[in-house]
């Protein structure tokens, strides 16, 4: 647990490789027979591309390598011209505009080395032409000295001064709801650890408390959802926060739902239902149809755990500011903004992108209500939906958010693909989204955990350089200052060192 | 001059009303959540502070944003003016939000066109800031007691082109276009907001603040105020700050006034239905829109009541088809005509109205179809007659308390308390007190109730109620020495005790009865196990059905209740660490002395009353600390709705039982895992939501969505369930409801093959009359919706006659019961049997006085088995968890 009096001391890095034969790259090294395994492409490439093998040379990691524009250029080097650099056919058929092929290849990279990639990779943004992806942050010109290392990039969870713990995580992220089911208990306990080691949450999504993640409790969020499956008193009050979702940004208005195929009987056994048969959870909470029910609902957790957070995650309809308000007066500690540009590929087409709002729409609107309504100091506001890169976060804090939730960029770092296949069958191809037992088999927990304690030590090391840039020393000045942001169609500075 | 026309005619008249309003402008929708409502209507005039204690009761309902009150059927005298006017002239409201005057307003809209037959600045108190909590000033009001002028009517009729109308539906319409005026003129959400027509109907007001509804009461000196028929409500507005009252209920369309908990999904559909009749909403809530709605059918449509409550909320589904021919004729008319104005969502109204063309008085609770906000209907009769409405049976209790104490006449718990099946062909969704215009020889009038279509609920007369005495209020004075139980009480049982009493009851009269109990009390005083068993035999008389003669339940229960909480509270405090005894008290004063039980210390006694309904200062948190210090064994009494009981305990609480009397609240026994809670009364809402292991069981109904998402427990309900049981519930809960319930029972069960450790639903589908004989309800399940969508579990229906149709199940099917599947149910039936006297040989096996097999008897209906889905689960070696 964090706390400013013990200084917290982030994990360590470690390098954590692709766990398949074949990681993806953008550029393969091909040699011609001219090679005469002179060593010399070796000495070269500080990326540790090339490599020894025997009496030959070999590239096992040349998805690191930067390309034709490499300036360390072992191309050159090399005495026979040897060495062909060609770009990877996989590379184009990978992601989708939201998670560009750079933006995956870029995330692989941070969870792999807990770096931000120094060039080559678009890391920031990706290719939608539209929601992050249009914004830009804008550096304006600051005397203040900030040493990048020295931020503070911790926030507050608790904000109501009611007697309950002042609950602080080092970094403003935490893991969003992904349930024991829709994805293999391998994923849950790696990011469960990662959280844990980051001295942040994440949350166990809707499907039960495993027993495997108990040595996590302080760092659990345990929610409490629709179809309550899983949900009991005692899972309630393991933790520090309980979660309440009641709508989630990519399907609201359509409950949840784990395909039967799903449905093993490991997953049955956790939420004490049928095996094979699809389980729906509803999509309202059959007990709370107005905001006083709400509050009641709120009261009984509130009753069960005397110690717990409340956090209430809500999609983002047309009155999202109404509902954030409604949740304040309530009790709710936490409002969660879940906007539209996320879920995995259960969610169905027809929902994900057309029935809520963007979250960088829905998070200025209710910031700035929050603050007409004068109690904006009293909630923890966070945003989620499709922050993909410390940028999307930085970009969303900007506009009003205290932190963000992450749920996609978690599996990027496990290696997700987003191929969108995680409702079909029981086979997700990365082992992630999945419960067949063999699948699950290819990933290991260890593994899983580093490579999210990397991401978030990359992503960490980024917001520390924007906001050092910025003039801020602390992550927590930048609620709500937009003046840090500029739409592209608004403005027509090219990228550079003051826009990014 | 054919309805149509008239219709038309009417409403062309109000084309111009609107001149120079921008009939395009989206306002938006004020939003707020759910509320609390409350409403009840006596024979006899009574006093305001009555709306008082029920409006307190929910505040947990409203957060002080908004309040306001309603109040019908005056006495002429209080108001100042005679008989005569009071009936026949309107009486209008009209709120000076400024606190400036309006003589401008009076100069334009009242004195040129209206007779002021009396009109006053009503009285308020002096200064708002000496009432807690209020922070906004409320509105003064100007009271006007008037009729249109003549020649100003005659005047409206050629110019409107509305000389075919009745006059006085003419002077309805002339009264109503007038506060239009006023309002687009002096509150104009564009511009300045300076006053507007709170009320403008016949012998009824309607006031409200910025605050909790019983405020109403105290600042405009309601108190001592008489009316027969009182309407409160506690606004939960989402925006922060508010300035007036404009947004709060009630909200008027001419003689009636509207209250509303819920919230509609689409109020621009109504309000666009609306602004085709050229109608417009100036207060941008739902419930503006449900009273415009309400007063367009009524008077503009000339519907019927019934009509105008189809209209309100359709009948649907199986309901339609169960419908008489004539009716399903009408009603498709009706819903083709007015569907998109039907208020789509969770909705409850309450509805005082003065129809003025049948001189009847009238309170009425609609629910929408899919009954999605709670409410409780009682009645009582007896001297004095009573009908009362509300979202929280305690709002009920606390009424009757409330009444009760000022006079005897009223007691404290009602004849009868029932949920209205909402859109259903057996009730309509809605139920009405309708008082008579005329007032009889002893200054009553005459109550009726009756729901949509009617069908009059009603009390039999032969039993008497108690009116207590002074006696009655003097405990102290104990036994008069008539009936001494000292013998029996050292060699007695409970049961036998019991018995002695129900044989005696025929003969008895209540005072006798009164003094047997206070017997009973007498010798508890004497040793713990005399205590025990008095508790016990008290106990047995609130929870059982036994014949009770020519003498009301009610009045029974109201004395054993008494006498019972007497009792309790002359334990020893918790306090009192010398004095020997198996009991402690605790209450609210007392809560910090908790501490673990002494030795011989066994049962603690929780006193209810003052503790808060949740949070840190309720007794749900007492008594998570009294279980952690080693407390077992509970009894909790004196309740007025207190939420959450047996929350918090944690994991593996076998071992512990509570005992919970009075109007317990919502959520109790949510998250139970072993405890054993047993609820001696009606029960709220939301209960045992997630239980997973224990034992609950209730000597009445129980209320919405109860055991929603449960894994497991033990459950006995001797009456009803509301709506939504069981809804997503998996594991092995095992539940027996002895009547039925309203609707959607089961949804989404996936309790595994209840013959493998799986769970299941018993539905005898029984009730029990006055005389406490147990008989069939006209159907075991009534509604549409059974088992639907389930994958899991089964229900087991008492259906000797085969009423139950496939229609109503939604993909579950009857499969055979099998001998496993009694051995199954009959020990639940056996334990059921126990607890409430309802016997397996007598009851449930006897069909029509034939004792029949359980075959004959007993239906199952389970999930539809997909062959796929079975042979995998055989694949995967599924063995069912214990």
């Amino acid at each position: 647990m964090y706390s400013s009096d013990k200084p917290f001391i982030p994990p360590q890095v470690r390098e954590t490789p692709t766990r398949f034969r074949n990681a993806f790259g953008k550029y393969r090294v091909h040699r011609t027979d001219a090679c005469n395994a002179s060593g010399q492409c070796i000495s070269a490439c500080k990326l540790g591309v090339n490599k020894k093998a025997g009496s030959r040379v070999v590239s096992p990691n040349d998805y690191r390598c930067l390309g034709p524009e490499c300036p360390m250029a072992c191309f050159d080097t090399c005495p026979q011209k040897a060495i062909v650099i060609r770009k990877d056919p996989n590379f184009d058929t990978l992601g989708d505009y939201r998670w560009t092929p750079d933006l995956l290849l870029s995330t692989y990279y941070m969870a792999e080395t807990g770096k931000i990639p120094d060039s080559g990779l678009e890391y920031r943004t990706g290719g939608t032409g539209g929601g992050f992806d249009k914004l830009r942050i804008v550096f304006p010109k600051t005397s203040k000295k900030i040493i990048p290392g020295e931020v503070d990039t911790s926030i507050r969870l608790n904000r109501l001064d009611d007697g309950r713990p002042e609950v602080e995580i080092p970094i403003p992220v935490y893991g969003g709801g992904m349930s024991f089911g829709s994805v293999s208990i391998s994923a849950m306990l790696g990011r469960m650890r990662a959280a844990a080691a980051w001295g942040t949450f994440a949350c166990t999504g809707e499907g039960g408390y495993p027993d495997e993640i108990k040595p996590y409790d302080d760092h659990v969020i345990t929610q409490i959802a629709t179809g309550l499956f899983g949900v009991r008193e005692e899972t309630i009050q393991r933790v520090r926060i309980v979660e309440f979702k009641y709508a989630q940004g990519a399907k609201p208005g359509l409950g949840g739902h784990l395909l039967g195929d799903k449905v093993t009987p490991a997953v049955a056994r956790m939420r004490e239902a049928v095996v094979g048969s699809s389980l729906f959870s509803p999509f309202p909470f059959h007990s709370v149809y107005s905001v006083e029910d709400h509050k009641k609902h709120i009261d009984w957790i509130k009753t069960t755990n005397r110690r717990a957070l409340v956090s209430v995650k809500v999609s983002t309809p047309t009155d999202v500011d109404m509902v954030a308000v409604g949740s304040y007066y309530a009790g709710a500690h936490i409002v969660h903004l879940d906007g539209s540009y996320g879920g995995t590929g259960a969610a169905p087409d027809i929902a994900k992108k057309n029935i809520a709002m963007p979250i960088e729409y829905a998070v200025p609107i209710v910031h700035r209500f929050l603050v007409a309504e004068g109690i904006r100091d009293k909630v923890t506001l966070i945003a989620s939906g499709g922050v993909r890169t410390p940028h999307d976060l930085i970009k969303i804090i900007a506009l009003g958010a205290d932190g963000v939730v992450t749920g996609t960029a978690d599996m990027v770092a496990m290696e997700c693909l987003r191929c969108h296949n995680c409702e079909s069958g029981r086979g997700c191809a990365r082992g992630i989204a999945t419960t067949d037992t063999e699948l699950v088999n290819l990933m290991e927990i260890e593994w899983a955990a580093q490579r999210i304690i990397n991401l978030f030590t990359a992503w960490r090391t980024e917001i520390q350089r924007i906001l050092a840039k910025m003039g801020l020393s602390s992550v927590r000045e930048l609620v709500g200052r937009t003046e840090f942001l500029a739409h592209d169609d608004y403005q027509t500075a090219p990228l550079d060192a003051d826009v990014e | 001059m054919n309805s149509h026309e008239y219709i038309q005619r009417v409403l062309a008249s109000r084309n111009d009303l609107y001149a120079g309003f921008d009939k395009n402008f989206r306002f938006p929708q004020e939003a707020e959540g759910g509320c609390g409502v409350t409403g009840f209507c006596s024979s006899i005039p009574v006093r305001g502070k009555h709306i008082y204690q029920p409006s307190v009761q929910m505040h947990n309902r409203g957060n002080g944003k908004g309040g306001g009150i309603a109040a019908m059927g005056f006495i002429p005298e209080t108001l100042g003016v005679g008989r005569d006017t009071l009936d026949n002239d309107y009486l209008i409201h009209i709120a000076d939000l400024k606190g400036d005057g309006i003589a401008g307003l009076e100069e334009k809209f009242i004195n040129p066109y209206l007779d002021v037959h009396y009109s006053e600045n009503i009285p308020h108190m002096d200064d708002y800031r000496d009432i807690p909590e209020l922070e906004v000033r409320p509105p003064d009001i100007y009271r006007y007691f008037v009729r249109v002028k003549p020649k100003v009517l005659s005047a409206f009729a050629v110019k409107k082109k509305l000389t075919h109308m009745a006059d006085r539906d003419l002077e309805d319409e002339c009264i109503y276009q007038n506060s239009v005026s006023i309002n687009k003129t002096y509150y104009n959400p564009q511009g300045e907001m300076k006053a507007f027509v709170m009320s403008h109907g016949r012998d009824f007001f309607i006031l409200k603040i910025v605050g909790y509804a019983e405020r109403v009461v105290q600042y405009y000196k309601l108190e001592n105020f008489k009316a027969h028929i009182w309407i409160a409500h506690q606004r939960y507005p989402t925006k922060g700050r508010v300035w007036h009252p404009g947004g709060a209920h009630p909200f008027i369309g001419l003689n009636e006034a509207l209250v509303h908990n819920g919230d509609f999904a689409n109020y621009y559909s109504v309000a666009e239905y609306l602004k085709q009749r050229n109608i417009f909403p100036l207060f941008h809530t739902d419930t503006e829109v449900s009273a415009l709605l309400f007063d367009l059918y009524s008077r503009v449509y000339g519907y019927p009541l019934e009509y105008i409550i189809e209209a309100l909320a359709p009948t649907i589904e199986m309901d339609f088809d169960s419908l008489p021919e004539e009716k399903q004729r009408i009603y498709q008319k009706i819903q083709e005509t007015h569907i998109h104005a039907s208020p789509d969502g969770p909705w409850f109204f309450i509805i005082a109205r003065n129809d003025t063309r049948q001189r009847e008085l009238q309170l009425l609770g609609i629910t929408d179809t899919s009954m999605l906000r709670p409410q409780v209907f009682a009645l009582q009769d007896g001297p004095v007659k009573i009908g009362l409405i509300c979202s929280e049976k305690q709002a009920i209790d606390a009424t009757l308390e409330s009444l009760a104490e000022e006079d005897p006449r009223f007691g404290t718990v009602a004849d009868v308390y029932w949920n209205a099946r909402g859109g259903s062909h057996t009730d309509g969704g809605s139920f009405m007190f309708k008082l008579s215009g005329t007032v009889n020889a002893d200054g009553q009038r005459e109550l009726i109730c009756a729901d949509k279509f009617g069908k009059e609920i009603s009390i039999p007369r032969h039993q008497e109620a108690y009116i207590p005495g002074r006696s009655y209020y003097v405990l102290d004075g104990g036994s008069t020495g008539s009936i001494d139980l000292g013998d029996t009480f050292r060699s007695g049982s409970a049961e036998g005790l019991f018995n002695l009493f129900t044989a005696c009851l025929k003969d008895w009269h209540f005072p006798e009865v009164f003094e047997f109990l206070k017997e009973v009390k007498r010798q508890a005083e004497k040793s713990d196990a005399a205590f025990g068993l008095a508790l016990e035999i008290f106990t047995m008389l609130i929870d059982r059905r036994y014949p009770t003669f020519d003498k009301k339940r009610r009045s029974l229960v109201q004395m054993y209740e008494y006498i019972l909480n007497a009792m309790l509270l002359a334990l020893p405090p918790i306090s009192d660490r010398a004095t020997q005894c198996r009991y402690r008290l605790i209450d609210f004063n007392s809560r910090m002395d908790i501490r673990a039980a002494g030795a011989g210390e066994e049962v603690l006694a929780v006193d209810a009353s003052r503790f808060e309904p949740e949070g840190e200062l309720s007794d749900s948190i007492i008594l998570q600390s009294a279980y952690r210090l080693g407390w077992k064994r509970f009894i909790i009494f004196r309740c007025k709705g207190q939420r959450f009981y047996g929350c918090g305990f944690g994991p593996n609480t076998q071992g512990a039982r509570m005992d919970i009397y009075g109007s317990s609240g919502d959520y109790i026994a949510s998250g139970a895992d072993g405890l054993e809670i047993y609820i001696h009364g009606n029960a709220q809402d939301q209960l045992g939501q997630i239980m997973k292991l224990g034992k609950l069981v209730i000597y009445g109904d129980v209320g919405q969505t109860f055991m929603y998402g449960a894994k497991g427990g033990d459950v006995y309900i001797l009456g009803n369930a509301a709506g939504r049981p069981l809804v997503n519930a998996v594991g092995r809960p095992r539940v027996v409801i002895n009547g039925t319930c309203l609707d959607y029972l089961a949804q989404s069960f996936m309790a595994g093959d209840p013959l493998n450790g799986g769970g299941f639903v018993v539905v005898n589908g029984l009730t029990i009359d006055h005389q406490g004989s147990v008989y069939p309800q006209a159907t075991p399940y009534p509604g549409s919706n059974l088992y639907s969508l389930a994958s899991g579990g089964a229900i087991y229906i008492r259906d000797p006659h085969h009423l139950l149709v496939e229609e109503q199940l939604n993909g579950g099917v009857f499969a055979d019961l099998t001998e496993a599947d009694w051995r199954l149910i009959e020990p639940y039936l056996q334990e059921n049997e126990d607890l409430f006297n309802i016997s397996i040989q007598k009851h449930l096996l006897t069909v029509d006085g034939r004792q029949k097999t359980y075959k004959e008897v007993y239906r199952k209906v389970t999930a539809h088995k997909l062959a796929a889905l079975a042979k995998a689960a055989e694949l995967d070696g599924l063995e069912e968890y214990e």
